[in-house]
């Protein structure tokens, strides 16, 4: 289908319903909030210091041109501006050095000459160029390898995990009759309201105590009994028929078999969705490995990512580069796993 | 081999008796039929012989043995269900396959069983489908082959054919006397169509509020029914009940005793005395003619005569019936005679 055509489809009828309008106007603004920050993000990562540090910030992420100029004998690399010199003339040329708002200007074809520019008559030359060093440093110096290692051993061991220990609890909770069901229910969803930073004391007491401090295990396992995906798992497990489970006991099936054979199968959808949440939940866990881990070795991207960010300086150039890089995968699960998530989640309601 | 025997059978949900002890004794080969109205307790009853439902109290016994306690896998029954319960994610092979495997059943053996159900139930080519491409009549059939493969001792039948169209439902049920007859084994199938019940059963067990009204072959059921509801409940159009007084003027005398006098609307015909009745509708049905009437008393009163009969609504019609067709009941609503 022809894009543009797609794009200025309207309802029907001729012209433009204010209907569409709206819904033109609604569609595009959520698009610009949804990915403007998400553009913004991956084209800053290509910007050099200077350039995030700029105002107003350009959109686009630009390169300085510089010039091979000869000075004195001795060959340096500078920075090129379109200047106007003295006599009013506009030229292309690099800086030597500046002093105070006077620049000392050549140009690379004569060196000799000498001009003196205020800093404010002259704009770099520049065009749009990717500053690929943002990300060949940290992949280079910073241990990425390792981290990122460690973030997926830490993402698929606990969504593996989480997939297992929440589905058998939501069987159990959803296919079987038995006094305080949903009293079991209700503690498990009411753990929702308790937010991480109660916990933190004593789930590290806890784990220190079991000897998991800077180990990934004391980051997976505290992680994988999650309230969101038993209830999740277990609203999904109600519209499985009973009746299937009947069929299975009378097929002489045990109950590991019906849990393997019969019902996790049919809750493929809803074991999808809860595999792309605890992805993301995992893959972006900050706080908890910060507290376990305090080995090098053992960080995980997100903690790595954290040592950019110095107690003096931040070099945001590398912290930009190198969340696009961990957010790569993410999206990547997303874009398999999205039609999951759309069936998923309209079935159970939840976000 | 698959007697089954139910002995006292109770079943309470919470404070709610849904059966009232029921006793009952099938016989091997034999086709049983429950039927009743909705909510009679039919399903549940059925449970409790599947072993999915333990009764409250009472005992169930299959070729002698007492099962009460033993699990649905352990009773070597089959079920077929309503929804047929097929396995959405498997293939109708593998739904076959299923039971057996668990059973650790060797891989040739259940080749066999498949190959042979599916032969006689043609579905072979279906096997490689999945339920979702299935229709109805034929998800009927793969719910029925994967009770076949099992062989077991007895097949357990819940409305099977409540969800097919009406004229799948005829074929089916004929397929299903046929299949009976070709395994001989004990099958016990439940409905609440009486024609289901009247064309299929070896015997009807009629049951109505969680207790069993009669138990009888479909022809003594239609002729000696053993109380009003039996009376009332088998038989389309359904009976029609009369006071003595009202009765009065048909053939023949009442037993003493009689309280209720029922008639069946097939064996009431023109006649020269009898009762008078206005007619009030006529649906002509091409091979017989429902006369709806009142007669004096402002009673309603149903007749069929078979073919087309010219009877102007409005008009007057005189009818009596052969005293030998005429059933009484006493005061407690139970047959005399
Ligand atoms: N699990 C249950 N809990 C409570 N009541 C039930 C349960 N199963 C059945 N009943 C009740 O038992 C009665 C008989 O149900 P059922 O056996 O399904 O009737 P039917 O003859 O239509 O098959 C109904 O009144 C129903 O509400
Ligand atoms: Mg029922």
């Amino acid at each position: 289908m022809n894009p543009i055509r797609f794009l200025f489809r309207r309802k029907g009828g001729k012209g433009w319903h204010w209907t569409d309008l709206v819904t033109w106007v609604w569609l595009g603004t959520g698009l610009l909030i949804m990915f403007g920050p998400a553009l913004w993000l991956v084209l800053s990562s290509f910007k050099s210091p200077t350039q995030l540090a700029e105002f107003p910030p350009t959109i686009l992420p630009y390169v300085s041109q510089t010039a091979e100029v000869g000075i004195n004998g001795e060959v340096k690399e500078l920075p090129l501006y379109t200047a106007v010199t003295e006599d009013g003339q506009v030229r292309t040329l690099a800086e030597v050095r500046r002093i105070g708002t006077v620049a000392q200007m050549v140009d690379p074809d004569a060196p000799d000459t000498v001009y003196k520019v205020n800093i404010n008559d002259r704009r770099p030359v520049r065009q749009v160029g990717f500053e690929i060093e943002n990300y060949l440093k940290p992949l280079q110096a910073f241990n990425f390898g390792l981290y990122l290692r460690n973030s997926v051993f830490v993402t698929t061991v606990a969504t593996l995990i989480t997939l297992l220990t929440n589905s058998m609890a939501a069987f159990a909770l959803s296919k079987y009759e038995f006094r305080g069901r949903n009293g079991v229910m209700l503690l498990i969803v009411a753990t929702l309201m308790i937010p991480l930073s109660v916990n933190l004391v004593p789930l590290y007491s806890v784990v220190s105590k079991l000897g998991l401090l800077n180990s990934l295990w004391g980051v997976i396992l505290p992680t994988v009994a999650t309230p969101t995906g038993v209830f999740l798992l277990r609203q999904y497990m109600l519209t499985i028929p009973d009746e299937l489970i009947e069929a299975a006991r009378m097929d002489k099936a045990s109950e590991w078999q019906i849990y393997w054979r019969i019902v996790l199968p049919l809750t493929a959808p809803a074991l999808a969705v809860l595999a792309i949440f605890s992805v993301v939940w995992r893959w972006n866990d900050f706080l908890w490995p910060l507290i376990v881990l305090s080995r090098k070795e053992l960080f995980t991207l997100q903690v790595g990512l954290n040592t950019f960010a110095g107690e003096l300086n931040v070099q945001w150039h590398f912290i930009l580069a190198m969340t696009v890089a961990t957010m790569i995968p993410v999206v990547v699960v997303f874009v398999f796993l999205q039609r999951f998530i759309t069936a998923g989640i309209a079935g159970t309601g939840l976000k | 081999m698959g007697r089954i025997r139910l002995e006292n059978i109770t079943k309470n949900f919470g404070g709610l008796q849904v059966l009232k002890g029921i006793n009952l004794e099938i016989e091997e080969g034999e086709l049983v039929v429950f039927v009743g109205p909705s909510g009679c307790g039919k399903s549940t009853l059925l449970r409790q012989i599947s072993g999915l439902d333990k009764p409250s109290s009472g005992a169930i016994l299959i070729n002698d043995r007492d099962v009460t306690e033993v699990s649905a896998a352990d009773r070597g029954l089959a079920m077929v269900f309503q929804s047929y319960a097929l396995y959405p994610h498997m293939t109708v092979k593998l739904n076959l396959a299923f039971g057996l495997q668990n059973a650790k059943m060797p891989k040739a053996e259940i080749e066999t069983r498949i190959a042979d159900a599916a032969r006689m139930l043609e579905i072979t080519p279906l096997l490689s489908r999945r339920p979702g491409q299935l229709s109805g009549g034929q998800r009927q059939r793969v719910a029925i082959g994967r009770a076949i493969v099992r062989d077991p001792t007895a097949f357990l039948l819940d409305e099977p054919l409540s969800n097919l169209d009406a004229e799948l439902r005829v074929s089916m049920r004929a397929e299903l006397g046929a299949l009976h007859a070709r395994l001989g084994a004990t099958m016990i199938y439940v409905t609440h169509d009486q024609v289901e019940a009247m064309t299929l059963a070896d015997r009807i067990v009629v049951l109505r509020g969680g207790q069993i009204e009669q138990v009888a072959a479909p022809i003594d059921l239609f002729e000696r029914p053993a109380n009003r509801f039996v009376a009332g409940f088998i038989g389309a159009p359904s009976m029609n009940f009369l006071t003595p007084e009202e009765a009065a003027s048909l053939n023949g005398t009442p037993p003493a005793g009689a309280a209720l006098i029922g008639v069946r609307p097939q064996h009431l015909e023109p006649a020269d005395s009898g009762l008078t009745l206005t007619v009030t509708l006529v649906e002509a049905l091409g091979t017989e003619t429902v006369i709806h009437g009142e007669i004096a008393g402002g009673k309603r009163l149903l007749l069929t005569l078979p073919g087309h009969r010219p009877v102007q609504v409005g008009g007057q019609l005189t009818v009596n019936a052969d005293p030998a067709r005429l059933h009484f009941f006493d005061a407690q609503d139970q047959r005399i005679g």
